[in-house]
């Protein structure tokens, strides 16, 4: 907190005094801030005992799912509802020329409906052959988790299938199993008509 | 730094493999090619190609350390080596030993990252072995060759240099880019397509708006006469009691002027404007137009890329069935969109695959029909057209029995007694691409299942092309692909269903009409218009994508726009809510998790950057029928209600079946009973159900599987399912509930009530 402090406090001398500064003192600052900025961040732990988790909220819901599948975050311009398709296929949307099936987690897992508003944000995730966008709420960004706070999944916190759960969180967040989802027959819409 | 080397190594694996399976695939080739005994130059050629090839495998799997591979084209080398100098001669069982070698370097790839496996290793082993047996067995003086330091001994004469001075051509004009890379290109160039529509939209707007602006010049231009008159009668008078009025009468002609030379400069300023447009908009187009066609050569490949595997896929699988065929292929140096070869792939393989199991008929029988001996399957290509090839793929087999065809039709329900009967031979024929229908008697894991040609004409269609097929009874069968060369735009009715938008091909539309709310008549519960002297059946676009839903009462207006759609050889009516627009579409593909959707082909995007789906007219029409045979009309359902609930019973017992079906019966219920989970199903297909009453334990399809198939139908996806039977075991519990059944009802605990019970529960 000091440190924070006395730049501010430079800084209102220099205020006082009209704006008026050395070179001497120009260089100072300088050098405080190129050392400020030189600092190694904290790094506690080493990296690897970490889960990276993209995390975002669902209809009140925090979800995560492990970085390595989340491809992108986008912003749709617009989605178009697509007829013949099980609910929980929300339409499609063009990203940079692509078209991308955009999916609701919530009706693929059978959980009740809690009113839908204007979502515009999916998060683009990628395994195997499948590729889809999740429709999400908001974005928390990125986390990373200490392996020792994640405990096996309790299915009864969330009605999520257990399935579908890849671990919790000490604080109760439910982190996606996005290999099994995105490798699941049933996500897979193949329907001829006879 | 250990990361990045992983990295680099795995890098440097993919690369591997990709080259391995170069060299492999034309070692495959060659060998193929020995077979058929060419000349002698032609031999000495391919036995210098498959050493070569070998050698520089070798050469690679070393530097990447898979000692394996090495291992087994180092033999391999030995052997060509011999043959080479012709100590060797070139027979069936030696070819049959290097295409085992062969094979089994193949499948040591997809597992190079990892540890061989001990059981690897020992093919590996027998591998090394056999190909070193050929040659101790033929040349006895060459003995210590063949025993275990044999390769190393040989090593020295094959000399390193000349094999890379002139064997390949030194790749200076290409370069290696990986598909996504391109893909990705291709795709942002497709982007521009609907960036240059957007444009020309644009342009017609501001040539719109000019048109207003010369409007309202033309008004003004009448106007100076009075303004004059105005100004005249302001100036002649002097009298200063209307001051005040004159005063604001100046005042308003001074704006009027100012008015005039401001809208003037907007008008000129505006006109300028729009002739850049225009340019700008041909400019574009012009660019536009040259990069997505530049952009397509660059994904175009010769369809040899995709025949090479194909001569030896035809040997082994005739060889499997104890045939013998070749594979002669022509114009495969013909280039094609790399997506569209990708495409089809399977499809070729499938038509290929059925030459052999239908056409080609054992070495006996052919004999006995005085063929050859060696049946041919020939794959043909030309390039008819300037964006179009076709593909012929020909055998000289048995040939389709169409009497056949048609018999298996009207045994699985799809043509009635007399269709069969007035059916001619080419629309026998087309029965052969309907799902289910296979002459084949059994089912064999190659072919059989009636699902094929339906696929590959699906595919075929999707891609804007056609398929056809000809058929001699004991001469052959040919089938005809022809396919566009690069994934073209093609012209698009985009209509308004609901809310919504769709693009028809339109190529399957016939005629775009309006029609008067008087000229529709229902015949047989059916709406009908007539058209030309025909009538054609109605149906209402909404009902048949399932937007019902959202169809509002517009009765406000007395004519309805009406698309007529032709498919193969049926017309129908589609009754829309809009006809928007014809545009230039690309259709896109939807990706692999819409694997396939009802009625819809793709997306594509419009002008104004909206992304709508691009129906599939062939599914639509096959749709509309059920939608028209389903009893839509309110009144109807309510009978419906009145009668009896109907319920189908599966259960392999017959005992048990009959039990269930005396219980159901004599407390009202109507009952239909099906032997398995196959014939329930079928069942579900034909009749409407209120509910099913299934057994678990049933052969081809089991009770849970049934309900799974239920469950992922949209259309029966609402229909109760009780699963009774016999295993009580919490994991049977939890897996009928997990496939979604509705109750689950042990035998042991089963009475007559409590099946009842859950049964009035659910209907």
């Amino acid at each position: 907190m000091a440190e924070t402090h006395r730049p501010m406090q430079d800084s209102q001398v220099v205020l006082e005094q009209g704006l008026m500064i050395t070179e001497a003192e120009k260089k100072e600052v300088l050098n405080a801030r190129a050392k400020a900025l030189a600092r190694e961040p904290d790094t506690q732990e080493k990296p690897q005992d970490f889960l990276k988790i993209v995390e975002f909220t669902l209809a009140n819901e925090i979800y995560g799912i492990e970085s390595p599948y989340v491809r992108e975050v986008y912003l749709m311009k617009e989605l178009t509802p697509l007829p013949c398709t099980p609910p929980f296929v929300l339409g499609i949307t063009n990203v940079r020329g692509k078209i991308i099936s955009v999916i609701d987690i919530k009706k693929f897992f059978d959980l009740p409906e809690t009113g839908l508003g204007d979502r515009d944000r999916i998060i683009i995730v990628e395994a195997g052959e499948i590729e889809l966008g999740i429709l999400a709420d908001a974005l928390h960004g990125v986390r990373h988790i200490p392996v020792e706070d994640i405990q096996p999944s309790l299915p009864t916190l969330t009605g999520i299938r257990e399935e579908y759960l890849r671990c919790v969180t000490n604080d109760r967040r439910v982190i996606l199993d996005m290999n099994k989802l995105l490798t699941d027959t049933r996500i897979v819409v193949h329907e001829e008509v006879f | 730094m250990v990361k990045n080397d992983n990295d680099f190594f795995k890098k440097l694996l993919a690369t591997f493999k990709i080259e391995a399976h170069e060299h492999i695939n034309a070692m495959s080739s060659g060998l193929i090619e020995l077979e058929k005994y060419p000349a002698f130059d032609r031999q000495a050629q391919i036995t210098e190609t498959i050493f070569r090839e070998a050698h520089s495998l070798k050469g690679a799997a070393r530097s990447v350390s898979i000692t394996e591979i090495e291992a087994i084209c180092q033999s391999l080398e030995s052997v060509f080596s011999a043959l080479k100098s012709q100590e060797l001669p070139v027979s069936v069982g030696l070819l049959d030993i290097l295409h085992q070698a062969v094979d089994n370097l193949k499948t040591l790839l997809p597992s190079i990252e990892r540890e061989r496996t001990a059981d690897e290793k020992s093919r590996v082993a027998a591998t090394t072995k056999a190909l070193q047996a050929i040659l101790t067995g033929t040349t006895g003086d060459q003995g210590p060759v063949a025993s275990g330091q044999g390769p190393d001994a040989r090593e020295p004469t094959t000399d390193h240099r000349p094999l890379t001075s002139d064997y390949r051509p030194l790749p200076t004009d290409t370069v290696r880019i990986s598909t996504s890379r391109l893909e990705s290109l291709l795709l942002q160039t497709e982007e521009l397509l609907s960036v240059k529509q957007a444009t020309t939209h644009l342009v017609t707007e501001l040539r719109g708006f000019n048109a207003s602006l010369t409007e309202w010049e033309k008004e003004w231009n009448k106007f100076p006469p009075h303004v004059r008159m105005v100004r005249q009668s302001l100036e002649g008078k002097n009298c200063h009691d209307q001051d005040k009025t004159n005063s604001h009468l100046a005042r308003l002609l001074e704006f009027l002027d100012w008015n005039e030379s401001h809208f003037k400069s907007l008008e000129s300023r505006f006109t300028a404007l729009t002739k850049t447009a225009v340019q700008d908009s041909h400019v574009l187009g012009g660019v536009v137009n040259n990069l997505l066609q530049d952009m397509r050569k660059a994904s175009i490949l010769p369809l040899s890329s995709l025949l090479e595997i194909f001569p030896k896929f035809v040997r082994d699988l005739s060889r499997d069935q104890g045939k013998d065929a070749e594979m002669v292929i022509q114009g495969q140096e013909i280039e094609i969109d790399r997506r569209i070869l990708e495409e089809m792939k399977v499809p070729l393989m499938h038509l290929v695959r059925n030459c052999i199991d239908h056409g080609i008929e054992k070495p006996e029988e052919r004999k006995r029909r005085e063929k050859s001996h060696r049946g041919t399957v020939t794959v043909a290509i030309s390039q008819t057209k300037s964006s179009s090839i076709d593909i012929s793929i020909c055998d000289d087999g048995a040939g389709v029995d169409v009497a056949k065809v048609r018999e298996v039709a009207l045994r699985r329900g799809i043509i009635s007694q007399e269709e069969a009967e007035r059916l001619d031979k080419q629309a026998s024929l087309a029965l052969l691409y309907q799902s289910g229908i296979s002459t084949s008697p059994i089912i064999t894991d190659i072919s059989g299942r009636g699902l094929g040609l339906a696929i590959v004409q699906e595919k075929a269609e999707r891609l804007g092309g056609t398929v056809s097929v000809e058929t001699e009874h004991g001469v052959g069968t040919t089938f005809r692909l022809s396919l566009p060369l690069t994934l073209a735009t093609f012209r698009g009715i985009v209509v308004r269903a609901g809310e919504s938008l769709f693009v028809l091909p339109t190529a399957n539309v016939e005629r775009v009409l309006s029609v008067n709310k008087e000229e529709i008549k229902t015949v047989e519960n059916r709406e009908t218009i007539q058209l030309d002297g025909q009538v054609l059946s109605l149906v209402r676009l909404t009902e048949v994508l399932d937007l019902s839903l959202q169809y509002p009462a517009a009765d406000t207006t007395d004519t309805l726009p009406v698309v007529v759609l032709a498919s193969t050889d049926k017309r129908l009516a589609f009754l829309v809510d809009e006809v928007v627009d014809e545009q230039e579409v690309l259709v896109k593909s939807l990706g692999k998790q819409l694997s396939r959707v009802r009625n819809i082909v793709g997306a594509s995007v419009l002008a104004t950057g909206k992304v709508v789906p691009v129906l599939n007219v062939s599914d639509l029409m096959k749709s509309a029928v059920k939608v028209s045979a389903a009893p839509v009309r309110i009144t109807v359902a309510k009978k419906a209600a009145v009668e009896l609930k109907s319920i189908l019973v599966v259960e392999d017992s017959i005992t048990a079946r009959s039990l269930l079906k005396n219980i159901l019966e004599a407390t009202g219920y109507n009952v239909k009973t099906a032997v398995d989970g196959i014939d329930a199903f079928t069942a579900l297909k034909t009749e409407r159900f209120d509910l099913v009453v299934s057994d678990v334990d049933m052969p081809r399809m089991n009770g849970f599987d049934l309900t799974a198939k239920i469950r992922a139908d949209r259309k029966l996806a609402e229909l109760p399912v009780v699963l009774v039977t016999a295993l009580d075991s919490r994991e049977h519990r939890e897996r009928g509930v997990e496939v979604g059944a509705n109750a689950y009802i042990v035998k042991s605990s089963f009475n007559q009530s409590n099946l009842l019970e859950v049964i009035r529960r659910l209907i």
